[in-house]
This record gives C-alpha cells, sequence and structure tokens, in this order.
C-alpha cells in the first residue's frame, strides 16, 4: 500500500504538467477546429462542423505554404546530411586541432534562431554586404538584388540559412556513428585494394545508415517546425508568397485572431507530421 | 561556417556612424565598445537578461526533477498504465510544440498567466519533458537491479531508492538533457513572443527581436551588440561542458 503512494508522489507531478500542458491541448485542438473558436470572457463559440477544414483546403495561401515547406525540406535535409556527412568524415581522418574544429561547426549550432536570423538578414539586405560584394567588388550586375523581397530568393536564404545553422548537428550525429564502424573493416577493405571512395560506399555507408535516417527524421520534423528565420527575415512577404506553414498559422492566429482555422490548420499539420514521422520510423525499423 | 559570426561580432563594435557606411566593411575601421555600453546602460538589457536567467533556470530545474522521477517510475516500478504513459510520452514527441501554441494560449488566459514570467515556465516544461524523459530513462534502464534490492533489503523504499540510487547514478544524464534543455529555453522565441508584452517581462530573443522593428531604420550596432552578450553564457557553457554538449546533441541517435 505504502509502496503504491510512493509511486504515485514521484509519478503525479510529470503526469499532471504532462496532462494539463500536452494532452490537452491535443484534445482542445481537435475540439476547437469545428468551431469559430473566440478566446477570452464573455465571448461564445459558434460551432460550425468542418467548415475551417473545408476553409483550409480551399485557401490558396495555405498551398504556398505547404509547397514553400515542402520546398525548405527537399532542400534542407539532404544538404545538411550530405554536407554534413563530408564535414564528419574528413574531421574523422585528421587527428590534431579537433576541438578547435569543433568551435567552427557548433558556433552556428548553439547560437539561437533568432540571432542567426537578423545576421542573415543583415548580410542579405539592399545595401548589406552580400549585394556591395556582387555589384561593387565582383561586377556581376550593376543593381543591387533585392534577396529578401523577392519570393524564390527570400526562401532561398532561409534554406541557405538553414543548411548552415544545422551542418554542425549533423557533423556531431555522424561523428558518433563514424567512430563505431570497425576498423577491422576498413583493414580489410585495404587488403582488397580498395580505394578511399569505395571503403565510404561499400563500408562507411552501409555501415551508418540507421544514423542517416535517424538524421532523415529529426531534420524532416526540423523543417516542418521553421518559423522564426522566415517571421524574421520577410515575415511571409511579399504577398504571403514566401510563408511557412507555421508562420501562416500564427499569422492566422495572433494576427487575424481567426483560431478556429489556424485549429484546423494546426491540426491538419500536426497529423501531417505525425504520418511521415511514423513511415520514417517504419522504415527505419525495418532495416 | 563562422564568417556570419564574426560578422556580427564585428558590426557590434563598429562606431554607430559606421553602420550605413558605404561600401559595408566586413571589420570595423575604428572599433569601439559604445554599442555595447549603450546597450547596458540605456536599454533595459540587464532586466530582460534576469529575466531569461530566471525562466531557463526554474525550467531545467523542474524539468531535472519530473523527468527523472517519470523516468525511474517508468523504467523500475510495475503499475498498471505503465506502457501506456510511456508510448503517450514518446508519441507526443512528435508533434511539432508550436501546434499546440493556441490551446495552451487558452490555458495562460485561463490560469490568468499572460505577461508574466510564469506563463513561460509550465510551457517549456511541457515542451521538453518528452525527450529529457526519454534520454534518463534510456540511463537508468543500465543501471544494475541490484543497486535497488539492496536498498530494499537494508530497509529502504522506492523514495529512498530515487534520492540516494537513481538521482546520483543518473546525474550525467540530467545534466546533459539540462544543457540541453537550457539551450532551448534560452533562445526560445514564438512563445514568448505570444505570452510577452510589457517591456519589464521580455526575454532576451523578445528584446532582441523587438529592439530591431522599433525604430524605423534598425541599429544594427546595438541589436547584434544584445545579441553578442546573449550568446556569452551559451559559450561559457559549451566551452566548460563540452563533454555534455556531445551527448545531447546526438542523443538517441546512435543505438545498435
Amino acid at each position: 500500500m505504502r509502496k503504491r503512494v510512493q509511486t504515485c508522489l514521484l509519478l503525479f507531478p510529470g503526469l499532471i504538467i504532462f496532462g494539463l500542458f500536452t494532452i490537452y491541448p491535443i484534445i482542445k485542438l481537435f475540439v476547437m477546429s469545428f468551431f469559430d473558436w473566440k478566446i477570452g470572457l464573455n465571448q461564445t463559440s459558434q460551432f460550425i462542423g468542418f467548415g475551417n477544414y473545408v476553409r483550409v483546403i480551399e485557401d490558396t495561401v495555405f498551398h504556398t505554404a505547404v509547397g514553400n515547406t515542402l520546398m525548405y525540406a527537399v532542400i534542407t535535409v539532404p544538404c545538411q546530411i550530405i554536407i554534413g556527412l563530408a564535414f564528419a568524415a574528413l574531421i574523422n581522418c585528421i587527428t590534431k586541432f579537433k576541438v578547435t574544429f569543433r568551435v567552427f561547426y557548433y558556433l552556428p549550432v548553439i547560437t539561437s534562431w533568432v540571432i542567426v536570423s537578423l545576421v542573415f538578414k543583415y548580410i542579405f539586405n539592399n545595401e548589406g554586404l552580400l549585394n556591395y560584394l556582387i555589384t561593387e567588388i565582383l561586377h556581376l550586375t550593376n543593381n543591387n538584388i533585392g534577396w529578401l523581397d523577392r519570393p524564390n530568393t527570400g526562401l532561398l536564404v532561409a534554406q541557405l540559412l538553414g543548411i548552415w545553422k544545422g551542418i554542425g548537428w549533423n557533423v556531431v550525429v555522424f561523428l558518433a556513428a563514424l567512430q563505431c564502424v570497425p576498423k577491422q573493416l576498413y583493414e580489410a577493405g585495404d587488403i582488397d585494394g580498395c580505394g578511399n571512395f569505395k571503403k565510404f560506399f561499400y563500408i562507411t555507408i552501409p555501415h551508418i545508415k540507421n544514423t542517416i535516417l535517424f538524421a532523415v527524421v529529426m531534420l524532416s520534423i526540423g523543417a516542418f517546425n521553421v518559423f522564426t528565420s522566415i517571421q524574421l527575415m520577410t515575415g511571409g512577404k511579399p504577398a504571403h508568397k514566401t510563408e511557412v506553414i507555421l508562420t501562416w498559422m500564427y499569422y492566422k492566429a495572433f494576427e487575424a485572431r481567426d483560431f478556429g482555422y489556424s485549429a484546423a490548420l494546426s491540426f491538419i499539420t500536426a497529423l501531417l507530421i505525425s504520418i511521415i514521422t511514423i513511415i520514417q520510423f517504419r522504415v527505419f525499423k525495418n532495416d | 561556417m563562422t564568417l556570419p559570426t564574426i560578422y556580427m561580432i564585428s558590426t557590434s563594435l563598429k562606431p554607430n556612424g559606421a553602420l550605413y557606411e558605404y561600401p559595408p566593411r566586413l571589420f570595423p575601421s575604428k572599433a569601439t565598445i559604445e554599442n555595447y555600453i549603450y546597450v547596458i546602460k540605456e536599454v533595459d538589457f540587464y532586466k530582460n537578461f534576469i529575466n531569461s536567467v530566471i525562466v531557463s533556470v526554474s525550467t531545467i530545474a523542474i524539468v531535472a526533477l519530473v523527468s527523472s522521477s517519470l523516468a525511474y517510475c517508468i523504467s523500475r516500478l510495475n503499475f498498471p498504465g505503465r506502457k501506456f504513459i510511456y508510448v503517450m510520452i514518446l508519441s507526443t514527441m512528435i508533434v511539432p510544440g508550436m501546434t499546440l501554441i493556441i490551446p495552451q494560449f487558452e490555458l495562460a488566459v485561463f490560469f490568468n498567466m499572460t505577461n508574466k514570467l510564469s506563463g513561460l515556465v509550465p510551457i517549456y516544461v511541457s515542451w521538453v519533458v518528452p525527450f529529457s524523459t526519454f534520454m534518463i530513462k534510456g540511463f537508468i534502464d543500465d543501471v544494475p537491479k541490484e543497486f535497488d534490492e539492496a536498498v530494499f533489503i537494508d530497509g529502504g523504499n522506492i523514495l529512498t531508492i530515487y534520492r540516494h540510487i537513481m538521482l546520483p547514478l543518473a546525474s550525467p544524464a540530467i545534466a546533459t538533457v539540462s544543457i540541453f534543455n537550457f539551450l532551448t529555453v534560452w533562445e526560445e522565441y514564438p512563445w514568448a513572443l505570444t505570452v510577452l508584452n510589457d517591456k519589464d517581462v521580455r526575454t532576451l530573443p523578445i528584446a532582441i527581436s523587438g529592439f530591431f522593428g522599433q525604430h524605423n531604420f534598425t541599429q544594427w550596432g546595438y541589436v547584434f551588440a544584445m545579441s553578442v552578450i546573449s550568446l556569452l553564457p551559451v559559450i561559457l557553457i559549451f566551452i566548460f561542458c563540452q563533454k555534455f554538449f556531445v551527448k545531447g546533441l546526438s542523443g538517441g541517435a546512435v543505438k545498435g
């Protein structure tokens, strides 16, 4: 009996916080998505059935946002993995200055999204350093390029930022995996007369396959979560063309105060990400 | 890789007049710390800094206790629904934190926590509890069961095991998740943006980004001076806790 009381004592603080601030909001989000929801005292919310979902599906800005988010994932995830893996393989060969290198690739990882977004905004500004390099030093063009004012380049800058910031994490993860590959395999490869490239593709890659899949899952989740960089660099401008799912959701909820719509959008997003993740995990497990 | 960071530091050292100079320079012609002095003296910077410290420290302390006790229960104790609870905690790791922001905002309104630092902590705790529990549980699973049995024989109970065996033994795992949680909370932006309004309660990310929109033409020198200072604790922790840091980053990555 006392045992049960003690178990509860340890279990309940966590369960209460978890239930109140995670489980309850998940259920509440689902409920809200069927209402024209109002937040605040003396406000009544009206039940409108699938109305919000219909609006989300018909919303052209949402389509752009989904497209942009997918583009962001499709570009940033493979780039981060390839560059991260290349760096990790290089660093793994180096015996000296390993710690010095760490500072280089960690710095973007530990710098906050707010700060790096502002730095990139400053560099890609109309009168920024990059435009100066292009026009005055390299003479590629005479006019400053409005990197952040155009939909395509605005998104490109965000992708570049995402890749740059994420490489360090990939290097860490892949370095850890590379150190687990048995040395004997490489020696066997040497005996068989394999070159470095052959060894990399036939020994290293198959051995760290699980880690690569893990990285794909984590990076995809991260890519769908892109928010701060877009919000601070372009704010979805021009004309919602650089909007991603979360910036559009945030705008609809806290600028337009259209909570029900935003809840439906959130729910669809959460469901989509969960499905994608579960599929990826299935692939992960089968190997 | 570090070029943007170097550029940020060098811009923070430029005198105000040189910020909009054309051509822009990578390095200031004359370095000055006037931006830093302005930020520390004129802006409520120290308030923002202290707010961030309060929020981060209370969050990581609560998470350390809550996650380690949850992890211990799930790993070692037999009670009905144990597996169900663990699966539920794990599966919420997939749900992107921001998608729950609307119902969480309503909760904050309901509990009258908007515009207060106390409005940040519970949400942050709930965001990082799943991953922290997962990491600490993985660690506790490897602690030999004989330790528990020895304590039971000596007349100890579950709480003694938690307090005297699990907490000390799992401290490396707790340290790892704490450092990681600190980073998450220290830089959190969207939720703080949603809940905080008054100048007095702003955390650093909100102060930095808010400062940037305040004037028609952005005082980049001030923005980056603030950024550099807010980055210092992170860099210090990184330098002193490299070992835990790597574990936190690669947590769950290499198994089998």
